[in-house]
């Protein structure tokens, strides 16, 4: 009778990027035994759109609407961190009630990417109750992008020299009844979601972290913060006005997928903290400086690196420029890239194939920002 | 009229029953999931401009099935891949003639019980027949040649397997109380009262074996929380290679189980179609008779309802913790349960 070696007992799957449980465009090579996988090969080229590259040839401003694809739900940080590298380089001042106005879109647009991760995370466990409120209830605050910035996704809104425009009239108003919407059905998410007892046993101890990987590998963000690592960008470099506000860096002890998840939990409730402390300290004033005429408007031969707080790390750019009307350089750190590559193919090894759509949605994979 | 056209008529009206009752639950399970998820659920599908909250939808969705392409893999082993879902839905909805329905009713000299056969090994018949659904779906996944439904089959078969255990060992205490396995005779038993005001009812003797029976019966219907067999975000499911009318047998047949086992958890713990107190009221006995009927409807589509509930409400387990939970937990309690039931039986 032939005998089965290790190898023989093995199975291999693609999982994605046509497949439920993956974000999309993206595909990982997994060896199974049985329910347990072995090992994890990540194949990214599914969303190679050579954004790095393109913009190049193209002049600054024009690259706007290129970098706000770079994390197709999440575009803000991306306008914000490129606009302040040009402003850097250029040395151009921007007005005091502009940045309110740009931390202000950033903490907006952090809240909504945390309401869609919650869909996400129930959704892979099979609760799809969750996604359908979660992504309910974040349209309320497209709804505030749609009235602020003319677009519900793409923004385009914070420009070099500040923001497009003014705040409209009565717009603070709208967003403080949001946030009040918001703060009365989160204990709704908490009795389905985050107190559940099996969204709990789901959860703990899976995709256990090593505190020593997260300096080794670059883990920021909520995965760094759950490992006890008291690390955010918005209070170790403060960019824009965050120096001005109050708040805490939240941290967990778990290094698993729960506290993770309560790390985001809980700085959902922070986003909401945020959002009304900035609309009660906001001064007046204006809100942009004029560029020169941006089709002939060349900076200085330079070199910046400006990073921010992402909703699922640090992410940064790295912008050279060389005297021309073009940048020579950009390069964009992604988040996604020590998360979903590195970190998740040092994870999987002993993991259950139920855990690893899980994992994926749980260390926040954005697939555009891995292939720029 | 003969005896055979009698079971003849019976047969076609417990069929249609069946169709009917499982092609509706398909648009309550949609309604509600939209209540509970602030949507408003399928409420396009019309008849001349009649939409009337959606009661053509499963109609609609039948004929949408039916007209789908047929797809079958060159890889799959044809004959199998074709007869898999119709083995499954054979047998599970086979499991509907042993259920009895209300009392005889008389028509003309003639006395028809609503049940169309009472065996005397009515409950393990049952789960007999139940159990062979899953060749069904053992078939299914496998003859598809396909590893994500190959392991969705595994699944399948070891949670089936194990959930039975504690479902059987919960009935086996059931049947020591009741003293019976025909289904007429247990619903008869449970028409009595304890202390003269509690109905004798299965759930009032046995609460443990109720709990233990419902929990086992959603991991037997291969449901959400335990819904692993087809967990969509992470193997898809044993039928990721169907399409059109086969997938929709598989669907269908899920529903089915579902109605089955909401029909035995009826007979078996709610007393069938008692309805308390209502012999005390002084209604005329073809009166209750029929009230009676249409109670044991609705105290099934409760507990259809509840058990589709609960899928809204619960994230997925994980397969070992599945396993944990049948083995560690739900076998020892039903165990525990059956030894009780006989140390009280024997001292009584």
């Amino acid at each position: 009778m032939k005998k089965f070696s290790k190898k023989d007992r093995e199975v291999k799957l693609f999982v994605g990027p046509q497949h439920p449980g993956v974000t999309g465009n993206m595909s990982f090579e997994i060896t199974l035994e049985g329910d347990i996988l072995t090992s994890v090969k990540t194949h990214v080229g599914y969303l190679h759109r050579a954004f790095e590259k393109l913009m190049e040839r193209r002049l600054f401003i024009q690259n706007f609407p290129l970098v706000c694809r770079i994390c197709v739900p999440e575009s803000d940080t991306n306008e914000e961190n490129y606009a302040r590298a040009l402003e850097e380089l250029s040395g151009i001042e921007v007005p005091e009630r502009a940045k309110w106005i740009r931390t202000l879109v950033l903490e907006l647009s952090r809240l909504q990417m945390f309401m869609r991760w919650i869909g996400g995370i129930a959704g892979t466990m099979g609760l799809s109750t969750a996604p359908q409120w979660s992504v309910g209830d974040r349209d309320y605050i497209l709804d505030l992008f749609e009235e602020l910035t003319g677009g519900r996704i793409y923004h385009i809104y914070i420009l070099p020299g500040g923001v497009r425009r003014d705040l409209p009239e009565g717009f603070e108003e709208r967003v403080l009844k949001v946030m009040d919407y918001l703060e009365k059905k989160l204990p709704d998410y908490d009795d389905l979601i985050f107190e559940n007892a099996v969204f709990k046993k789901r959860l703990k101890g899976i995709a256990k972290i090593d505190p020593s990987w997260v300096e080794e590998i670059g883990v920021t963000g909520p995965v760094a913060r759950a490992c006890g690592f008291p690390f955010d960008v918005r209070k170790e470099q403060p960019y824009e006005v965050y120096d001005k506000l109050d708040f805490e860096i939240i941290t967990e002890n778990g290094c698993d997928l729960y506290s993770m998840a309560m790390v985001r939990r809980r700085e959902i409730d922070l986003s909401i903290n945020l959002i009304r402390q900035i609309i009660e300290k906001m001064p007046k004033g204006d809100v942009w400086t004029p560029l020169p005429n941006v089709l002939y408007w060349k900076i200085p031969a330079g070199e910046t690196y400006v990073k921010s707080e992402a909703t699922r790390g640090e992410f940064g750019y790295y912008v050279v420029t060389d005297g021309s009307d073009k940048p020579r350089r950009v390069h964009v750190r992604g988040v996604s890239t020590p998360h979903a590559y590195t970190l998740l193919e040092r994870l999987v090894p002993g993991m259950n194939i139920s855990d690893f759509s899980v994992a994926i949605v749980g260390l926040q994979t954005c697939p555009p920002e891995i292939e720029r | 009229m003969s005896v055979w056209l009698i079971a003849l008529i019976k047969i076609i009206v417990l069929f249609a029953w069946l169709m009917l009752f499982a092609l509706y639950a398909t648009l309550l399970e949609r309604k509600e999931s939209a209540v509970i998820q602030d949507r408003h659920g399928a409420n396009r599908a019309s008849i001349f401009g009649i939409s009337s909250f959606g009661i053509f939808q499963p109609f609609a969705d039948a004929l949408k099935m039916l007209f789908k392409e047929d797809f079958i893999p060159d890889f799959a082993d044809k004959k199998m891949f074709k007869f898999a879902p119709v083995l499954t839905f054979f047998f599970s909805s086979l499991v509907i003639i042993a259920i009895p329905f209300g009392e005889p009713i008389k028509i003309g000299d003639k006395t028809i019980s609503l049940q169309l056969i009472n065996p005397d090994i009515a409950l393990i018949l049952i789960f007999a027949l139940s159990s062979m659904s899953i060749y069904g779906v053992i078939l299914g996944g496998w003859s598809s040649k396909n590893k994500y439904a190959f392991l969705g089959t595994m699944r399948a078969t070891a949670q089936i397997i194990s959930y039975e255990v504690a479902l059987i060992f919960s009935v086996i205490s059931l049947i020591m109380v009741y003293s019976s396995m025909k289904l007429y005779d247990i619903v008869l038993f449970q028409k009595a009262y304890l202390w003269g005001w509690l109905p004798r009812w299965g759930i009032f003797l046995q609460p443990l074996a109720f709990i233990v029976f419902i929990i086992a019966a959603i991991a037997e219907t291969k449901r959400a929380p335990f819904d692993l067999p087809e967990s969509e975000s992470e193997i898809i499911g044993f039928f990721v290679e169907y399409s059109g009318i086969r997938f929709g047998v598989y669907m269908l047949t899920d529903f089915i189980e579902t109605i089955m086992l909401s029909l035995l958890i009826t007979v078996l713990f709610l007393g069938g179609w008692h309805i308390p107190f209502i012999e005390r009221t002084g209604l005329s006995a073809n009166w209750i008779k029929a009230i009676e009927i249409i109670g044991f409807q609705i105290k099934t589509f409760l507990v259809f309802g509840f058990l589709l509930l609960v899928r809204w409400t619960f994230p997925r387990y994980r397969f070992d913790q599945l396993m944990e939970l049948g083995w560690k937990t739900l076998v020892p309690i039903s165990i525990f349960n059956l030894i009780v039931t006989a140390i009280v039986i024997g001292l009584l």
